[in-house]
């Protein structure tokens, strides 16, 4: 069984991906780890090719395009330890097709499923629950701290739904944000953050929005179990009804 | 009155309308508009009863003529009233839009001077969002009984989901409850809407540019437990809705006791499992393919408090199992209880690459608690194969008994 290391990094992953499928008849028997730097690491080290990225990724999209999807969901759920499941996953892809989506006996398919799923489910989740203020300059500021980096679709998302207004979307434990300026998408991480005052207008609207969540509810048939289940605690952070409680 | 006041009175008195979908229905934002609609829809929120909340649901006014014996708006209760302008609702929904607070719009009425009237002022919310604001995002608007078949028409193509409340599951329930409504004012609109849903899709088919009449359907909703049906009356009601009028959705709004009046039964809590069991029934209908006679009969007319209608449907029916996992096709499989559409398709995908063991469905996602009792995998049972009637129920409904303390025999 032949191992292989590469640098960490999500493109070091799909690089050293391309490489083992080249090199390797039977990518099967093939482990790939996370480089540690210490002395008696054992395995090839793959360099991070850029060229050999982008092949592997056009090849997928023309055999089994839901796998682009699963592995792009997968990359956002930053996993740890899975890199051999991913590439197993990769070469059966290449192999069958879409189906093997469906193949979930085999459990590297389900462990990058079940990763990739995760993170959508949380991305959809997030469509909802992201709350825009609006801050003085006019501009629209919306913060969150989801497990998986979703910031990506996140984005994208409310590039076409929020098209005229200006905002950003900053992701408070990865210290990325995602900028929209009314016409064209940006991304980049921010080393300091403190977050702007309000408009007027925005604190008015806030206590109506709170007014209205809390008389929505049927007094009679009150679940704060239910009410948990679907909202998770953790998502209450940013959640404008959420605050002054 | 202000504002805020309005909103508190003009929602609270909206919170009883079950319906929350914003789904069915993809559309990308108008150019230099706001909002899209997303076709699986998003939850936004969810309030203290637990319920999801999509879209700034809310009545344009409380203030009604009618004096429906359920209904916590009727015109003999002593209560604040309240109006929106349309401009006020407007405004409102853009601005809960713009910070995501919201799909969009669900705007009920309590009947102000007439139909009409309050119909009229309903569509000119829905118009001013779609022309004026480039609103892109989701509309449901309600038919109040009784509109013109104009105004229903307008409120088709300015929404993207409308729906006539039904209320009561019987003409005698509603002409009792509620005598102000008459049966036929509320099923004329619906099977127009109906037609104009069908006519619209049949032009789009020729033209693109045809106008969408209702693109996400149309919906409608119940109270359970104000009157004396039967589940299945309900059930055989929902059945004829979804397929002679074409509905998307039926809803079902458990009894809440607002009001106090002779007519209405006097009873402690919402029928909150009733409705449960109703809604589990409900999806047999639309998505197991069951029909109303096969979950409830004469004889048994109301649905099991203990199973949900398909375990109970299963009990009754031990000659249908065990369903062998490898070999049964799509529906027998939506048969096992415990094995959903997205389960059952799950099993048909992986089949196609090795034969499902135990483990297998395990790791494939199905929860095996209530369906390892009418399942084969290749043949062979799970665990025990016990399905002597009597026994079943009782581990259906209590789990595995525990196993008893043996002593441990050392010497044979």
């Amino acid at each position: 069984m032949n191992r292989y290391l590469y640098d960490g990094t999500p493109e070091g992953l799909v690089s050293a991906i391309a490489a083992i499928l080249e090199a390797e008849p039977d990518p099967q028997r093939v482990t790939l780890t996370g480089r540690q730097d210490t002395l008696f690491e054992e395995g090839l080290f793959v360099r991070t090719d850029p060229t050999a990225v982008d092949a592997l990724f056009s090849r997928l999209r023309k055999q089994a395009p839901d796998a682009v999807y699963t592995l792009w969901y997968f990359m956002m759920a930053e996993t740890e330890g899975l890199e051999s499941s991913l590439l197993h996953y990769i070469a059966l892809a290449l192999e069958h097709g879409d189906r093997i989506n469906g193949h979930l006996t085999h459990s590297d398919v389900k462990a990058v499923v079940s990763a990739a799923r995760k993170a959508g489910r949380e991305a959809h989740r997030m469509k909802g629950l992201l709350r825009f203020e609006q801050l003085r300059d006019g501009t629209w500021l919306a913060r969150m701290e989801p497990d998986h980096n979703v910031i990506q679709p996140l984005a994208k998302h409310f590039s076409r739904r929020l098209r005229g207004q200006q905002w950003f979307i900053y992701d408070v434990r990865r210290r990325s944000a995602a900028h929209w300026d009314g016409r064209a998408l940006q991304f980049g991480t921010l080393e300091q953050f403190s977050r702007p005052e309000l408009s007027d207008e925005e604190k008015e609207v806030q206590v109506m929005w709170r007014a209205f969540f809390r008389s929505i509810a049927i007094p009679e048939r009150k679940n704060p179990h239910l009410q948990k289940s679907n909202m998770p605690a953790k998502y209450w952070k940013y959640l404008t009804e959420k605050q002054g409680e | 009155m202000d504002i805020q006041e309005k909103l508190g009175i003009l929602s609270g008195a909206a919170r009883y309308d079950a319906s929350c979908a914003s789904s069915g229905c993809g559309r990308e934002a108008p150019l230099r508009g706001t909002g899209n609609t997303s076709q699986a829809g998003i939850c936004h929120s969810w309030s203290d009863d637990g319920r999801c909340i999509s879209l700034l649901k809310i009545l344009l006014s409380n203030d009604c003529r009618y004096d429906c014996a359920y209904c916590v708006n009727r015109s003999s209760n002593p209560m604040p009233r309240a109006s929106f302008t349309a401009r006020e609702v407007v405004d409102l929904t853009m601005e809960f839009y713009r910070r995501n607070y919201i799909e969009g719009l669900f705007l009920s009425s309590a009947v102000m001077k007439g139909p009409d009237q309050t119909m009229e002022e309903m569509v000119r919310v829905a118009e001013m969002l779609r022309v004026e604001e480039k609103f892109g995002g989701y509309i449901h608007l309600k038919v109040i009984p009784g509109s013109s078949p104009e105004l229903v028409r307008r409120a088709g193509l300015a929404a993207d989901r409308i729906s006539v409340n039904i209320e009561l599951p019987s003409s005698e329930s509603l002409h009792r409850l509620a005598p102000q409504k008459r049966k036929e004012s509320i099923l004329e609109p619906m099977k127009l809407i109906g037609s104009e849903i069908g006519t619209s899709l049949v032009e789009r088919r020729s033209s693109r540019n045809a106008p969408r009449f209702a693109p996400a359907g149309q919906s409608t909703q119940m109270i359970i437990g104000a009157s004396p049906e039967t589940d299945l009356q309900i059930l055989r009601l929902s059945q004829g809705l979804y397929r002679r009028m074409n509905l998307k959705r039926v809803y079902y709004s458990a009894f809440v006791p607002v009001n106090e009046d002779n007519r209405l039964p006097v009873i402690a809590s919402p029928p909150l499992l009733r409705e449960h069991r109703l809604y589990q029934a409900d999806w047999l209908l639309r998505f197991y393919g069951f029909s109303a006679e096969e979950i409830l009969s004469d004889d048994a007319p109301d649905l099991d408090e203990s199973f949900d209608p398909k375990t109970a449907w299963a009990l009754r029916h031990p000659e249908f199992y065990p369903v062998e996992i490898n070999r049964a096709d799509y529906n027998t499989l939506l048969r096992v209880p415990g094995i959903g559409v997205t389960s059952a398709k799950r099993i048909i995908a992986a089949r196609r690459f090795s034969v499902i063991t135990p483990e297998g469905m395990k790791k494939i996602g199905v929860v095996m608690k209530r369906a390892k009792y009418f399942i084969t995998c290749s043949g062979r049972p799970f665990d025990k194969p016990d399905r002597e009637p009597a026994r079943l129920r009782q581990r259906l409904l209590l789990g595995e008994p525990a196993p008893e303390p043996r002593q441990l025999v050392l010497f044979q």
